[in-house]
């Protein structure tokens, strides 16, 4: 990849605005108060939520909602175990959040594997994989729980200290790491996650590193995707 | 009237417009909480909803057109708001009329075509062919409403439609001269607000909310600040055709949000049509009571 070298890099320009931390101190406080969320509900913690979302708990008072695509959301919430398989779908969605973006375990399946410790299709430590801001412990977790784990988050958003998205980009060869223990050497996504790193001047030591050198190694161009009806006979076989 | 006088009112009344537009947004989604006996989002929500989401640091954008097509989709609402008299701000409101206002409202459905064409999301392509299908369908009505209207005043500048129903009292408003054409118009409101049960463009549920589907940051921050104007819009000039405009602030806001209430209360108690079937019902039933709400005004 010798493109890479060639690209200049992004230098972000020096704050120099007396007001900026007023600002940064306005769009924490925002951020705290309008959380858009988009729940992977992959086991039996989805159950908890509607009851958190709808009349008896009512999230829409501290100002979180359901959204529906990765690039609305603010809030990736995983409810319950991730097998290998949805694991990748995970990792691609959050990669596809615009940041800053936060991470929600809920259940203890997203803290150590819960009763699924002995599965040999579960990823059982959901911060190996993937930044998590808060996990939320319990199986399950009663809505009472989930919403006090959300408003811890919301004061961490507000005191600024909720940056595990800048984690990501920070020790990006770490996770990467661990991804490609679990899906193999070929693994790779659609996002180019460290231009991104570079983009926002996070890149550190811990950024590139011999996983991401793997990565590049195999590194596939992306194309666009073919959509195409198959014709009837090749659908039947013939 | 001054220039400098004119370009103050030019700015100012975008500005009220997004304010009063914050507000009938918070309205929506208290009343959508008390129907189901939640307590709702607080005072600024919708506020803090835009702020956040032009915050964000990443900002996606699928290339030129999708920026410009968030442009038109506000712009084109920005300019209709000049179009609108309000009590104290004319703008230029003399120079355009109810045609004008018709077509700049068409202009934000079609920027937001443009827009979501360049996204390439086939959730978003099936979402902007519905709202357009929509758009076709609530169309009609709206501009039987509107010819009746101007056929009923003799002439198409709405500050001489707020002028005569203002000096007729009661008895001259739109609603009491024309009743056929104000029921019409009622049916048509909730699909020009893209509210259920019209509301089959969006659907979370199934094509992931459409036209929305691949906007994040300021892109959907500024298809909220679009959906502020909207609703502002479409009350407004409702309240100008058949409720004799705004006599003061007081009454003029009171009537603003009784009609925004009408449709966003209906909202959260209705499932939604297929697209077929509201092109149907749309064509059938307003257009029926508007064809002779027109007879009625014209005989």
């Amino acid at each position: 990849m010798g493109k890479r070298e060639l690209t200049i890099p992004v230098k972000q320009p020096a704050r120099s605005n007396p007001l900026a931390h007023v600002f940064d101190e306005l769009m924490n406080f925002c951020r705290a108060r309008s959380m858009f969320m988009l729940h992977y509900c992959t086991g039996c913690g989805a159950i908890e939520l509607p009851p958190a979302m709808t009349s008896r708990f009512d999230m829409e008072r501290l100002g979180i909602q359901p959204m529906v695509t990765p690039r609305q959301a603010d809030i990736l919430l995983i409810t319950g175990y991730v097998s290998i398989k949805t694991l990748k779908r995970v990792i691609l969605t959050y990669e596809q959040m615009p940041s800053p973006k936060y991470v929600v375990g809920i259940c203890s399946c997203t803290v150590n594997g819960g009763m699924y410790w002995q599965s040999y299709a579960t990823a059982k430590v959901l911060k190996d994989y993937l930044p998590v801001d808060i996990y939320i412990a319990g199986c399950m977790p009663r809505p009472e729980a989930v919403i006090e784990g959300l408003r811890q988050l919301m004061s961490d958003i507000e005191q600024g200290n909720a940056n595990s998205w800048q984690r990501y980009y920070q020790q990006y060869d770490h996770y990467l790491g661990n991804q490609q223990k679990l899906f193999g050497d070929a693994w790779q996504t659609p996002t180019d996650v460290v231009a991104e790193a570079r983009h926002y001047d996070l890149i550190t030591e811990h950024t590139l590193g011999k996983h991401t050198a793997l990565l590049e190694k195999h590194q596939k161009p992306l194309e666009p995707f073919q959509a195409r009806l198959k014709q009837r006979e090749e659908a039947d076989g013939r | 009237m001054s220039m400098q006088h004119l370009l103050v009112e030019l700015v100012v009344m975008p500005l009220v417009a997004f304010i009063v537009g914050l507000f009938i947004v918070l309205m929506m989604r208290k009343l959508g909480a008390r129907i189901q006996r939640r307590i709702g989002p607080p005072l600024l929500q919708p506020l803090y909803d835009i702020l956040k989401l032009y915050g964000k640091r990443t900002q996606v954008s699928h290339g030129l057109l999708h920026e410009i097509g968030i442009i038109m989709a506000v712009g084109g609402y920005i300019a209709a708001e000049t179009l609108l008299p309000v009590p104290g701000l004319n703008g230029i409101a003399d120079k355009g009329g109810l045609v004008t206002l018709a077509y700049v409202m068409m202009v934000p459905s079609l920027g937001l075509a443009l827009g979501v064409g360049q996204c390439a999301n086939p959730n978003g392509s099936i979402g902007i062919s519905r709202a357009l299908t929509a758009m076709f369908a609530y169309d009609v009505p709206f501009i039987l409403v509107v010819f009746g209207v101007a056929y009923q005043y003799g002439t198409t500048s709405l500050t001489e439609v707020i002028a005569i129903q203002q000096q007729q009292g009661i008895a001259g408003w739109g609603v009491v001269q024309m009743p056929l054409l104000f029921v019409a118009g009622l049916i048509a409101l909730p699909a020009m607000m893209g509210k259920h049960p019209f509301e089959i463009y969006v659907a979370p549920a199934e094509i992931a909310t459409g036209p929305m589907v691949e906007m994040g940051g300021k892109f959907l921050g500024g298809l909220f600040v679009m959906q502020c104007f909207q609703f502002y819009t479409i009350s407004v000039l409702f309240v100008t055709l058949f409720l004799g405009g705004g006599e003061n602030w007081l009454t003029f806001l009171l009537k603003v949000f009784a009609v925004a209430a009408v449709p966003l209360s209906m909202a959260y108690v209705f499932p939604r049509y297929r697209t077929e079937d509201m092109l149907r019902f749309m064509w059938k039933w307003p257009v029926v009571l508007g064809l002779l709400g027109l007879a009625l005004v014209m005989g």
